[in-house]
């Protein structure tokens, strides 16, 4: 007998169901952005068509051919930290924390703070790029003083699991703490792979999410040089997801949480559910480090159907990746398509980069709050500036106002550069 | 620097790489420096703080014996702050 047959045996024996998984809900979420500092503003900006996207102030811009982005308020991060007492650390870890606290306080497993007590609660954070303003920092300081001139907690500063570590220590969270980086899907495959770990049993309470700074000269100068980004100087207009004169993407920084629980914890303990995470697919281009590929992207929208077991014709919503790139979008466009075959004809997409930018690591769990909004609230995000359709992308777009909607379920895309493509199902919760 | 300025300059510059929010009006030469916030990482970071701010340079080991706020001000004057 193989070792795996026995093991599935003694389990039955043992009388284990097989195969039995755990329902996954959301009860809390978090978020930072140029948009606001909680989810309630956020969501409140977007139905109000608002973008934060603006003329950049942290940094001198003059040399930079895309000289906009969606810049987190300074003054408002640091009185959040202060009133949480966490001491100014690396940006791209700040804003997590803010979103985590969040995320953690509505779902009613913590209080006021500062003192946490130790709770069974995982950690997994996404995020593209990590420590950013930390790392540039500390090559300066190299660059200016060679060895002498290094930080010696510059190793815990800039680790890439900073952030995770970072949260966990605050907050006291003593399940397992790691990150996931896969560029643009890290969040959305932290979300995945938190459901996953729910559902199959490992952990019962996940805090997840992503978080990226991405607002310091290199690396911003990195995304300049890539020829990716808007060059169109007016920030109110510059992304345009799916609109046929698009030019390109724009960045913005920001956090977003969710907490994640079995349905059996949630109700135990009788927290208010917000919605349901019933799938998650994911795949892998294979093809191009930074070209989309169609065929990866679909693969991942029907793993995610079928984890969920729907048919295509189920989901009411596309949240989709809608980067603003003249690449990304047709090929999301021929991806919902080939996936969700003539459903996708009247299944309304929006796209919401054009409100907070490209958040990169920490877009996907942004993205998937407001899904989870939308689903709760019976209405739609406009697409912003899509005033001219691209032809070639063949989508039900929501236009430039709300729109209602009846959907129970909704698909969240999120696809990164080297290929990770990410597909969440989510469910609105009923009472 | 007199003994008051570099109390004053290394308040600031231990508030800075101190973990714990301490009472730093009143550190005074007694002041113990575990007892404001430095474990045996942070004081790694206290001491790289120093030796910018006062631009001096001295090995870490040095501090071996260094306990109190105080003896930290003679430390320094020692090496001619």
């Amino acid at each position: 007998m193989l070792m795996a047959d026995f093991k599935c045996r003694l389990k039955a024996d043992q009388g284990f169901k097989m195969n039995e998984k755990k329902r996954v809900v959301v009860t809390g979420f978090g978020a930072v952005t140029a948009l606001g500092m909680n989810v309630s503003d956020i969501w409140t900006e977007i139905m109000a068509g608002k973008t934060g996207i603006k003329n950049l102030t942290c940094f001198d811009t003059t040399e930079y051919s895309t000289r906009i982005g969606a810049e987190v308020d300074n003054d408002k991060l640091a009185q959040r930290l202060a009133d949480i007492k966490f001491k100014r650390y690396d940006r791209t870890v700040e804003m997590a924390i803010v979103s985590c606290e969040q995320a953690l306080k509505h779902a009613g497993l913590i209080g006021d703070g500062p003192d946490y007590n130790p709770q069974r609660i995982a950690t997994i954070i996404g995020t593209g790029v990590g420590s950013a303003h930390s790392l540039f920092h500390a090559y300066n300081c190299f660059f200016e003083k060679k060895v002498r001139g290094m930080r010696p907690t510059t190793v815990p500063r800039c680790m890439a699991n900073a952030t995770s570590a970072q949260v966990s220590m605050k907050f006291r969270l003593t399940g397992t703490n790691y990150m996931i980086t896969c560029a643009c899907a890290s969040s959305t495959v932290a979300i995945g792979e938190s459901f996953r770990m729910i559902a199959d049993g490992y952990e019962n309470i996940v805090l997840c999410g992503g978080s990226d700074a991405i607002f310091e000269p290199a690396s911003y100068a990195s995304w300049n040089n890539l020829g990716v980004m808007s060059k169109n100087p007016d920030p109110l207009k510059a992304c345009r997801p799916f609109a046929d004169d698009r030019d390109g993407c724009v960045l913005g920084e920001g956090s977003a949480a969710l907490l994640l629980e079995s349905l059996e914890s949630a109700q135990s303990r009788k927290a208010t559910i917000l919605g349901e995470i019933v799938g998650y697919g994911a795949s892998s281009d294979a093809e191009h480090i930074t070209r989309p590929s169609p065929e990866g992207q679909a693969n991942a929208i029907r793993n995610a159907l079928s984890s969920a077991e729907i048919s295509a014709a189920e989901i009411g919503f596309v949240n989709a990746h809608g980067t603003a790139t003249r690449a990304n979008d047709e090929c999301e466009s021929a991806s919902i398509l080939n996936a969700l075959g003539s459903s996708a004809d009247d299944t309304p997409v929006s796209a919401l980069k054009s409100y907070f930018g490209h958040l990169l690591g920490a877009s996907g769990a942004m993205e998937t709050i407001i899904t989870i909004l939308c689903l709760q609230k019976n209405i739609l995000p406009p697409n912003l500036n899509l005033e001219n359709r691209d032809p070639n992308c063949h989508l039900c777009l929501v236009g430039n106002t709300p729109t209602e909607t009846n959907a129970s379920y909704a698909l969240k895309n999120s696809f990164g550069f080297g290929g990770t493509n990410a597909v969440l199902v989510i469910r609105k919760w009923h009472d | 620097m007199t003994h008051d300025e570099i109390i004053s300059q290394l308040k600031n510059v231990m508030k800075q790489s101190s973990q714990e929010s301490a009472d730093w009006d009143n550190i005074g030469d007694d002041s113990s420096i575990q007892s404001l916030g430095f474990d045996s990482l942070s004081i790694l970071d206290l001491i790289y703080d120093i030796q910018q701010e006062f631009g001096i340079e001295f090995e870490a080991e040095e501090l071996a014996t260094v306990r109190t706020v105080g003896e930290l001000v003679s430390f320094l004057k020692e090496k001619g702050v």
